[in-house]
């Protein structure tokens, strides 16, 4: 943090150094941002530059100024409108939509400070220039800066385009709800209509005071438990599943390898929302499975081990805590296997191969290669997407929603706060937003949730990046 | 003779594991044959057996279904999403893996925890952002959402980057190749069986995915929906008992461009082995 | 078609209302413009609503466009096609482009909320919804009638439920969105139907199958208010409940001794219509968009009727229902505000109704309508309206009593479910600034 403040402080200790002692093309830069290029002769990179300055000063004048004038109320003038009887018309005043208005702003504070990054470096960038040419060093034509970013600067090239998708898609999206948290955005204040505004913390206070009445206290502590098993579990199961069935196919004397691959990779191939509904029904309260299981005598034989009461009509799979739980994690190593296989698969194939051999000069057994060998180098290439795939099941809406949508909770503080036990906190939230339009709570419990995640994962992440482990396979 | 047994057995437990993970697919498929048009959790196999809802499915649109339109889109906005994200991806995990420039670490350590983020919430801002450009209701809309964030998964493939010797990468700087020339001609085709699978994965998002693509495309005429919203829709309370056939059909035919995707892409895991045995 | 002349004139009671918007706060600011129309339209009261379509018709500039949105179902479709076709041509001299759009009446409210502005100008929702909308701004004032004045036309029940806060917000489409009890005549008595004790026990002797979905609080309500409890909503959206009073904990204990027979069963939708089209269910509760599914698996002893009752403390309770109703609504941001309303209220009219029953079986609200239409199932919704009430009910009850429903059929009554369960219920909602 100290860092960024020293960082920012010399960047524009070295904006204030460049403007003094800059000849006339740098000063010129500070109002026309291509002036210093031009001066160069880099006319391309002058043209480009002060097309680009132009566009972002009349885009945040036209469009964004409004909106972030109003960002500290989040408007103030609710919508009003008359219906004139005779003429049928309805006329409507200039209202403020707050969800515009957040939304817009944060945009517009996002463009500002970019382009306050690109000025200090604009001018940082053509003083530099005025010094080589001073000392009449090669300045690079256009060509030779298209040339470079197919080399000493391939990674912008590379990058720019993801990261760009990434802010739109990703970034302004999350900081926006982030903001959502601190505002009363609930049923009572929907926009358009309605106005939300600014009540800082109030909202977190909400989720850690547990009243007789508010229970998201309550519910928050046991979705998030179950949550961080469920993400665990299933990806650990999934993962191993993945890599021995990989293994099994991909063994020597196995035969039709292709056909084998395919049989299981059909079950990715239908969305998830058939066959996981499909296997909702069939393992239902009167789904086939508990059919097939009173015939079969299973229903008898777990009443008579006590797994059941002796009054149960059938199995509950999917209808109650523990067994819902236990349904859902097998459930989702059939959906989770395959992708797995398929992932373990290609890595497996460019196993170096000699160290195989050797281990088997050696004398070491196949499950000594494969937990010495095999394992380890497996660990290490998807080592940091594990932790993405435990993130991605913390997140992972569909197997949940689709499997318990008809999950009944029997626990009435659950019910008090809209949750059920199965519940991960993306459904949770889901359920609050789309059903209870309660914005606000959710995006405190999304905060929350993400606060946690990021303590976790960055601890193990730094420390597999860490260090120069990335070249041990090179 | 120990061994023939041995190989039996393997292959018995194969298809034992092969039968469990097809049952729903059996089932599925059973269904789309029966004469009977709604749910039925009781019977495995239908009563009556008839092939009028894959003609239904394919000849008669209606206002609920129209599953040839929802095909053609779905088809567009996965192969475009499929090229970009892919794309992304790779170039994201590349100059990641084997570029070291300034504030990599730091970028990189940010996108992990910018995907730790639920993304059901941020949904209704994605919404808006890009109703700012005009593009609801859109298949570009729908694009831009499924593949622009795609970059943030690029883990796996930056993994198996890893593992290529930075030998190759300096031979090859010695004989003059740039940057962009070691990417393309070097570490691209010696990646293929995780490109595939990058690819089939892209692939996969935006065909099966339907709360995003329902909120994006607002329009309620069927035939402007995707696979996913068209399908989905069928379940409703008021359609089920009416279309829970011509859903199995679609579920299933949902399936057959991602198999044969497989199947080409098969060939590509076979060179994954040559190319393992390259660098040796 | 001929065209039709209109006599109504406008609600004098609505020019009051009809200029200030939604909320309170408009009225501040709305007041001096809004006196001086009403000197306007005072002195004007006499005019008949044809100037004012006059005037509309007048002031219209190219094409109207209007959006739609409706039940996906087939029949619904083509019915509101050809009635959107007729609307058309009875104002030849204005150019219309109405589009259809399918959307589950179910998921009305969360398809129209996700964003008000793109949404229909003109949609069909159920009672239900009617609060979420409203509150969220997201319904028109119906300011004043045009074509005809529903307050005349249409059940009172309907229109009534077609308010909040005093305001008329849906133009009443159907009234047939209740539940009752459908059975099989050929195999079950009207005695047998009479009560659930004879029902369940008929049932267990045919080794077939009858039932209610009781975790579900739309249905759960049924039992304890027709046991003599009380379920009412605040004005601020809480509940107030007596469930738990010994009445209540009386009838969760008979509700539950007939559960825990092996004839009854609390199907969702899917399940019930698997086993009924098994016939295994001889008798269920369940609503109008059933019926086709009845009406097929029962052939010619489709029968339905009023819900049983059933034994409180030694007594017959007649089981009580929500009545459901379906509204037409005009979006609040439509675009062409004036036409959406003459397009609602077209679709509501009582011919359009007739249209709707005759394509979809649905009850109309409109009572000449309603008097033309008749079915085993209206007739059972009309035998059962006496003991159904109008569905208002504030957002805390449904999980509550859903977990009390599965507590029951799970046979875990006690007197300390049931204060979980008002607890829930009545629960404050979020504070309210």
């Amino acid at each position: 943090m100290k860092n960024m403040v020293c960082k920012i402080g010399n960047a524009f200790k070295e904006l204030g150094h460049a403007f003094v002692h800059g000849d006339i093309w740098v000063k010129l830069s500070a109002i026309i941002m291509g002036a210093g290029y031009f001066g160069r002769k880099q006319f391309v990179r002058g043209v480009l530059m002060t097309v680009l300055e132009v566009g972002v000063i009349a885009s945040i004048a036209k469009v964004f100024a409004p909106y972030m004038a109003k960002l500290n109320t989040l408007g103030t003038v609710q919508r009003e409108e008359i219906f004139d009887i005779l003429t049928m018309k309805k006329t409507v005043n200039d209202y403020d939509n707050s969800l515009l208005i957040l939304l817009y702003g944060i945009i517009g504070i996002l463009i500002v400070v970019a382009f306050i990054a690109l000025y200090i470096g604009n001018m940082r960038a053509v003083y530099r220039l005025q010094k080589m040419q001073e000392n009449g060093e090669h300045i690079n034509s256009f060509k030779d800066d298209i040339a470079s970013f197919k080399n000493e600067n391939f990674h912008i090239t590379l990058l720019t385009l993801p990261s760009l998708g990434v802010i739109l898609i990703n970034v302004i999206p999350i900081i926006f709800m982030i903001c959502i948290a601190f505002t009363n955005y609930d049923e009572n204040h929907q926009p358009p209509t309605y106005l939300f505004t600014w009540v800082g913390i109030k909202n977190f206070i909400a989720l850690f005071t547990n009243s007789q009445t508010i229970t998201f206290g309550y519910a928050f502590v046991r979705v998030l438990a179950w949550t961080l098993i469920w993400a665990v579990v299933a990806t650990a199961t999934t993962f191993l599943g993945g890599i021995l069935l990989a293994q099994f196919i991909n063994h020597e004397h196995t035969h039709f390898k292709g056909m084998w691959r395919t049989l299981f990779v059909i079950t990715i191939g239908i969305p998830q929302f058939v066959t996981l509904l499909l296997i909702s029904k069939m393992f239902g309260d009167y789904g086939i499975v508990n059919t097939w299981c009173a015939n079969v005598g299973i229903l008898d034989f777990f009443k008579n081990i006590g797994l059941l009461s002796q009054g149960a009509q059938c199995i509950p799979f999917l209808s109650q805590p523990g067994w819902a739980h236990v349904t859902i994690i097998l459930v989702n190593i059939w959906v989770g296997v395959p992708y797995q296989m398929l992932v373990a698969t290609g890595i497996l194939m460019n196993i170096p191969t000699d160290q195989i051999e050797s281990a088997k000069i050696d004398g070491a057994n196949k499950f000594q290669t494969f937990w010495k060998i095999t394992m380890p180098y497996v660990l290490f290439i998807t080592g940091p997407s594990l932790i993405q795939s435990v993130i991605q099941n913390i997140n992972n809406f569909n197997v949940i929603y689709l499997l318990t949508s008809t999950y009944q909770t029997t626990n009435m503080a659950m019910a008090g706060s809209n949750a059920k036990e199965v519940d991960l906190l993306v459904t949770w939230l889901f359920t609050l937003t789309n059903d209870y339009s309660n914005f606000k709570m959710a995006s405190v419990i999304g905060i929350v949730t993400f606060v946690i995640c990021a303590a976790l994962s960055l601890l193990t992440f730094s420390r597999m990046i860490g260090g120069d482990k990335e070249e041990v396979y090179r | 003779m120990k061994k023939t047994i041995k190989s039996i057995g393997r292959h018995i437990f194969l298809a034992a594991l092969a039968f469990v993970w097809l049952i729903p697919i059996f089932w599925l498929i059973v269904t789309t044959f029966s004469t009977q048009k709604g749910i039925n959790t009781n019977h495995f196999f239908p009563e009556h057996w008839t092939l009028a809802n894959y003609h239904q499915l394919f000849f008669e649109t209606d206002a609920a279904a129209n599953f040839p339109a929802w095909f053609k889109n779905s088809m567009i906005i996965g192969v475009c999403c499929c090229i970009i994200s892919s794309m992304f991806v790779i170039m994201t995990a590349y100059a990641f893996s084997c570029i070291r420039f300034k504030g990599r670490k730091q970028l990189m350590s940010f996108s992990l925890i910018l995907g730790m983020f639920p993304g059901v919430l941020s949904m209704i801002a994605m919404y808006f952002v890009l109703k700012l450009m005009g593009l609801t209701d859109s298949i570009v809309g729908l694009i831009i959402v499924y593949s622009g964030a795609s970059g943030l998964g690029y883990l796996i493939l930056k993994g198996f980057f890893d593992t290529i010797p930075t030998s190759l990468h300096e031979a090859a700087k010695l004989e003059g190749a740039s940057e962009a020339t070691i990417f393309a001609k070097i570490v691209v085709p010696l990646s293929k069986p995780m490109i595939v699978y990058t690819v089939i994965n892209s692939f996969l998002n935006p065909w099966m995915d339907f709360m995003m693509a329902r909120l994006m495309i607002k329009s309620k005429d069927a035939a402007d929906w995707t696979m996913a919203i068209g399908l989905f829709n069928l379940l409703q309370r008021a359609l089920v008992n009416q279309y829970f056939a011509i859903f199995c059909c679609g579920g299933l035919m949902v399936a057959v461009p991602i198999s044969i995707l497989f199947i080409v892409m098969q060939k590509f895991y076979v060179e994954g082995v040559t190319g393992g045995a390259v660098k040796g | 078609m001929k065209r039709k002349l209109v006599s109504a004139l406008l609600v004098s009671t609505m020019a009051m209302t009809a200029f200030v918007g939604c909320g309170s706060a408009a009225e501040e600011t709305a007041e001096p413009e809004a006196t001086s129309e009403t000197d306007a339209s005072a002195s004007e009261s006499e005019t008949s609503s044809e100037d004012a379509i006059a005037n509309l018709i007048a002031s219209t500039e190219g094409t109207v466009n209007i959006d739609l949105w409706c039940s996906e179902t087939e029949e619904y479709q083509t019915v509101m096609k050809s009635l959107c076709d007729d609307f058309e041509a009875q104002y030849p001299d204005v150019d219309f482009n109405i589009t259809l759009g399918a959307v589950s009446e179910a998921d009305m409210k969360d398809r129209v909320l996700e964003d008000v502005e793109a949404a229909a100008d003109v949609f069909v929702f159920p009672d239900d919804q009617l609060e979420a909308l409203v509150k969220a701004g997201a319904l028109n004032e119906v300011a004043a009638q045009y074509t005809y004045d529903m307050n005349d036309t249409d059940t009172a029940a309907t229109v009534e439920a077609g308010q909040y806060d005093g305001k008329q917000y849906g133009y009443p489409f159907t009234a047939s969105n209740g539940y009752f009890l459908y059975y099989d005549a050929s195999q079950l008595s009207e005695e047998d139907v009479a009560s659930w004790e004879a029902l369940t026990a008929k049932a267990e002797e045919l080794g077939k199958e009858v039932g209610c979905e009781i975790a579900n609080g739309w249905y759960l309500y049924g039992w304890f208010q027709g046991a003599g409890c009380e379920l009412t909503e605040n004005e601020d959206q809480s509940n107030n409940c007596d469930w738990n009073s010994e009445t209540g904990l009386a009838a969760a204990e008979s509700l539950q001794s007939l559960a825990s027979s092996k004839a009854f069963k609390s199907y969702g939708n899917d399940d019930l219509l698997a086993n009924l089209n098994d016939g295994k269910v001889v008798a269920y509760v369940s609503g109008t968009w059933n019926v086709n599914a009845f009406s097929e698996a029962y052939g010619d002893g489709y029968a339905a009727t009023k819900l049983p009752t059933f034994q409180v403390n030694g007594e017959d309770k007649q089981m009580a229902s929500y009545s459901g109703y379906k509204f037409v609504g005009v979006n609040a941001y439509a675009e062409n505000t004036g036409w959406s309303m003459l397009l609602a209220e077209y679709l509501t009219q009582a011919t359009s109704q007739e249209a709707v029953y005759e394509a979809t079986g649905e009850g109309p609200s409109n009572e000449e309508a309603l008097a033309k239409a008749s079915s085993p199932a209206l007739d059972a919704l009309a035998a059962q309206s006496e003991f159904a009430e109008l569905q208002r009910v504030g957002g805390n009850y449904w999980d509550p009593a859903a977990a009390l429903g599965k507590n029951i059929l799970d046979g875990t009554v006690s007197q300390q479910v049931l204060d979980d369960a008002v607890a829930g219920i009545t629960q404050a909602v979020a504070e309210a600034e």
